[in-house]
């Protein structure tokens, strides 16, 4: 038993499933040499949406070099595009797209000047580098996959895993297209150079450069390549492969050289495989060893239609229109261009769209070679598409189950396994388009996954949206619950504040009215007061509860007493009270209008209590409203007293000014 | 005899103690928390929180379907969701009303130089997707944003507008537009070769 890397050495090789042996039609382009058409002086360049990282750093207007960068961006597979010639950006707008939708995309739209100045390069000797400098380079000059899927290329030389094994494909196993061709046959050495660059990246044991065998010159020039190269003989060999469609498929030239299968869902890295293809070998070159970015690359241009087949160079950004009318583009009546080979590749609505980086093929059928569509008839169930298929898939199930829509079935069925390659459609006898079938699955799969994702999310963002509602709630009420205790405890502090000074005082006025009994004018009332008072002491708890029931029962009597008096006198008791205000001034302001106004109650009061006095009214009533004069005082001198007590003071006013208001109400009620 | 009948309804007794305490213990164990088919139907469910279902919510209508509910009440969904739902939950499909038949996929677009400022459609965004503050112009996070029109009848000036998702290349749907693949005749072949 050979090991892999002596059957590698060998050339040992496997039989890959399925496969279809269309007419390959490569004579039509493959006659002449890599032929360069006149400088474009238009150019469109898609800025790149790959992670949507990227940033534009030109604006309208702006002069730009050939080469020169026109996005910056930092995401891993961040990939930037360069102007293709130097000229003028003279639009930044949504552009029609080189892709199967031809929907707009955001673009860069070059003037060309006409001079095509390069922008400095550097030039760099690839024993000075080392290999992050080296991926650098490749990731500046934007290198992506030449063959088709135009993948960054940086990433696929920086894997994460060792590899053994490198493939550099030049297979081209697709009809009509020799891009890969010519470039292997005229550029052999480039090429060569390239995989040297991937080799010192990589360091794998083996490099094999698959050529199938309808391409004998090309594999003659890359053999003799490689006897002139600097690379060791025995790790590198050329591996002719039976020409067989789609033979250059990443998975299945794999399983033909190696005979192992990518897994599904894999990629080759996980085996220790690479493949690169010819084409972004000597982008490579170009780019570490000259410094000249991606802008231009060998595009087939063929097809009945054209008057001049054959390969050319092309810039990036190169309009389809503008690339036919220099090789006598002779479109019949509802021409096809067809970008990519009669087999993968899609036709293109609009002309007006550029060259891309994977853009190996413009393919211009006349009405004899590619028909116009049959019409689809019945699957009779004959099972041609499930040998054609190199993927080992069932296409009869997957477009039974596409056609009905039932994608979630189709996807049970490995539909994300099928490399589109067109084998079914191509062996099928009813004509049924069955690869348009499998990408419209696929993209109705992907949409759905698009779907249940942003719906995910969706549903993430209201649950957080209601907790962080129920949370502000909780928040909101233990806030204003916490206000509430605030405020009770402060009214309760007040109240006892109040009711100790009115106690110290009135122990204060006791004692005072001891000593001043005889000076006071009016004798009869104090001498009542000063008994009340003295049976207040008694207990304390009991004065300030009297207290406050007699002041309000005080008030009462006052404001019965008061409302038999006019208005005018109020005022008049309220104007001259102020004056005596005076030494409050310093408080503030609302403490003492409260003040000011539970004072001239008191007066009122006061007042009312005399002229009642001399009506005749009961005595107890007289008492109580002489006791309620003090508390309504003593008040006052507190708030005077304790001006840094302010905002209690103000509260305590607020409190005793709402009292009285209620008490007003209610006598007036009671009155009413 | 006797000891034969009263060793089965030993050994019985003794199995159905058996049994039972696996039976106790299993339920226990394996206990399954709150209904698995209000889950089901929520992930059907496109949680687009658009409450035209008469539902707070898609997991309210979620549950309102385990219990019993019409399955034809989510306009977003569409049919594609009703049939599903019907499927798991073993019941008819029932056509979905004739408002509910066009759901194309939109998104609310406020219209920013007429915008007061006034916070209403924030505060009736389900999912949080306007951005915005008091005075200050408001727009719409367009790739949160579930199309629910919650917001456009709060809004005082009618400010806000429901697009419909605009198609770019990757949201693009594969048409059947086929490039026809043909074998080519072999006589015409041989003469091009």
């Amino acid at each position: 038993m050979l090991t892999l890397l002596e059957q590698l050495d060998k050339g040992t090789l496997w039989r890959s499933p399925g496969g279809i042996h269309p007419p390959e039609l490569k004579s039509l382009s493959n006659q002449s040499t890599i032929a360069s058409l006149p400088l474009q002086s238009r150019f469109v360049i898609p800025v790149p949406l790959v992670g949507q990282q990227a940033t534009l750093s030109v604006k309208v207007g702006d002069s730009v070099l050939k080469g020169q960068p026109l996005t910056e961006g930092a995401g891993f597979i961040y990939l930037p595009v360069h102007a293709p010639t130097s000229g003028t950006v003279v639009a930044i707008e949504q552009h029609g797209s080189n892709h199967a939708s031809s929907l707009p995309v955001l673009s860069c739209i070059i003037e060309a000047d006409g001079l095509d100045t390069w922008c400095e390069l550097t030039s760099s000797k690839i024993e000075q580098l080392s290999k992050a400098d080296i991926l650098a380079k490749i990731k500046q000059a934007g290198i992506a996959g030449m063959g088709g899927a135009a993948f960054p290329s940086h990433v696929k030389l920086n894997p994460a895993s060792e590899i053994d094994l490198v493939i550099i494909n030049g297979v081209e196993c697709e009809p009509y297209i020799s891009a890969d061709d010519r470039l292997m046959r005229e550029f052999s050495d480039e090429i060569l150079t390239g995989i040297s660059i991937i080799h010192h990246l990589l360091n794998p044991q083996r490099i094999i450069i698959a050529i199938e065998d309808n391409k004998p010159e090309a594999a003659r020039a890359i053999e003799s390549a490689i006897r002139r190269s600097s690379l060791p003989n025995d790790m590198i060999r050329v591996t002719v492969i039976p020409t067989k469609y789609p033979s250059g498929g990443e998975k299945q030239l794999i399983q033909i050289i190696t005979g192992k299968e990518v897994p599904s869902g894999a990629i080759p890295a996980q085996l220790g495989i690479v493949v690169h293809n010819v084409g972004t070998a000597y982008a490579i070159q170009e780019a570490v060893l000259q410094g000249k970015p991606l802008i231009e690359r060998v595009v087939t241009l063929t097809g009945e239609s054209i008057g001049k087949p054959g390969n050319y160079w092309l810039r990036i950004g190169t309009t389809v229109e503008d690339a036919l009318s220099q090789v006598s583009f002779q479109p019949e009546s509802s021409q096809k261009v067809i970008v990519g080979g009669p087999m993968m590749g899609f036709a293109l609505a609009d002309l007006n769209v550029p060259i891309l980086k994977g853009t190996n093929c413009l393919l211009t059928p006349s009405q004899a070679e590619i028909a116009p569509d049959p019409d689809e008839k019945a699957c009779i169930r004959c099972g041609e598409c499930a040998v054609a298929c190199p993927a080992l898939l069932l296409p009869q199930q997957l477009f039974w189950h596409a056609k009905a829509e039932e994608y979630d079935k189709a996807a049970s069925f490995n539909l994300k396994d099928c490399i589109e390659c067109g084998c079914c459609s191509y062996v099928c006898p009813s004509d049924i388009p069955l690869v348009e079938y499998y990408r419209v699955a696929k993209s109705a799969l992907k949409n759905a996954a698009e779907e249940k994702l942003q719906a995910e999310q969706a549903k993430i963002r209201f649950e957080t949206r209601l907790q962080r509602l129920e949370d502000e709630k909780n928040a909101r009420e233990e806030k204003s619950k916490q206000a509430a205790a605030k405020r009770q405890a402060n009214m309760k502090s007040g109240d006892k504040d109040a009711v100790a000074a009115a106690m110290a005082r009135i122990a204060a006025k006791k004692a005072q009215a001891a000593e001043g009994i005889t000076a006071d004018p009016a004798a009869t009332t104090p001498d009542t007061t000063t008994t009340k008072a003295a049976i207040d002491a008694t207990s304390a708890k009991k004065t300030a509860v009297n207290a406050a029931i007699e002041r309000a029962k005080a008030k009462k009597a006052a404001l019965a007493t008061q409302s038999q008096k006019d208005n005018q006198s109020d005022v008049a008791t309220v104007t001259t009270d102020m004056p005596v205000d005076t030494i409050d001034r310093a408080n503030d302001k609302k403490a003492q209008i409260a003040a000011a106004i539970a004072r001239a109650k008191a007066k009122k009061a006061a007042l009312a209590s005399d002229s009642s006095a001399t009506n005749d009214v009961d005595g107890v009533q007289t008492r109580d409203t002489v006791n309620e004069v003090n508390p309504a005082i003593e008040m006052d001198t507190t708030i005077a007293a304790i001006p840094v007590d302010d905002k209690k003071a103000r509260i305590a006013a607020a409190v005793a000014k709402a009292k009285a208001k209620k008490l007003a109400n209610s006598a007036k009620q009671e009155e009413l | 005899m006797i000891s034969s009948i009263l060793i089965a309804v030993a050994v019985l007794s003794v199995l159905a103690l058996v049994f039972g305490v696996i039976l106790g213990f299993a339920s226990k164990k394996f206990k399954v928390e709150g209904n698995p088919i209000i889950d089901q139907v929520e992930t059907l469910l496109p949680q687009t929180q658009c409450g035209q279902c008469g539902y707070p919510g898609c997991r309210p209508y979620a549950e309102a379907i385990a219990n019993g509910d019409k399955i034809n009440k989510c306009p977003p969904g569409g049919t594609a969701t009703m049939e599903k739902i019907a499927e798991l939950m073993g019941v008819e499909p029932e056509a979905l009303g004739e408002e509910a038949q066009a759901s194309v996929k939109k998104v609310a677009y406020i219209r920013e130089d007429e915008c007061i400022g006034c916070t209403k459609c924030i505060q009736a965004c389900p999912v949080d997707a306007i951005l915005g503050a008091g005075k200050l112009m408001h727009t719409v996070i367009a790739k949160d944003c579930t199309g629910c029109d919650l917001c456009v009848e709060p809004c005082p000036v009618d400010c806000i507008d429901m697009i419909p998702v605009e198609t770019t290349i990757q949201n693009w749907d594969w048409k059947l537009r086929a490039i026809p693949v043909n074998v080519i005749n072999p006589e015409q072949e041989d003469k091009r070769c």
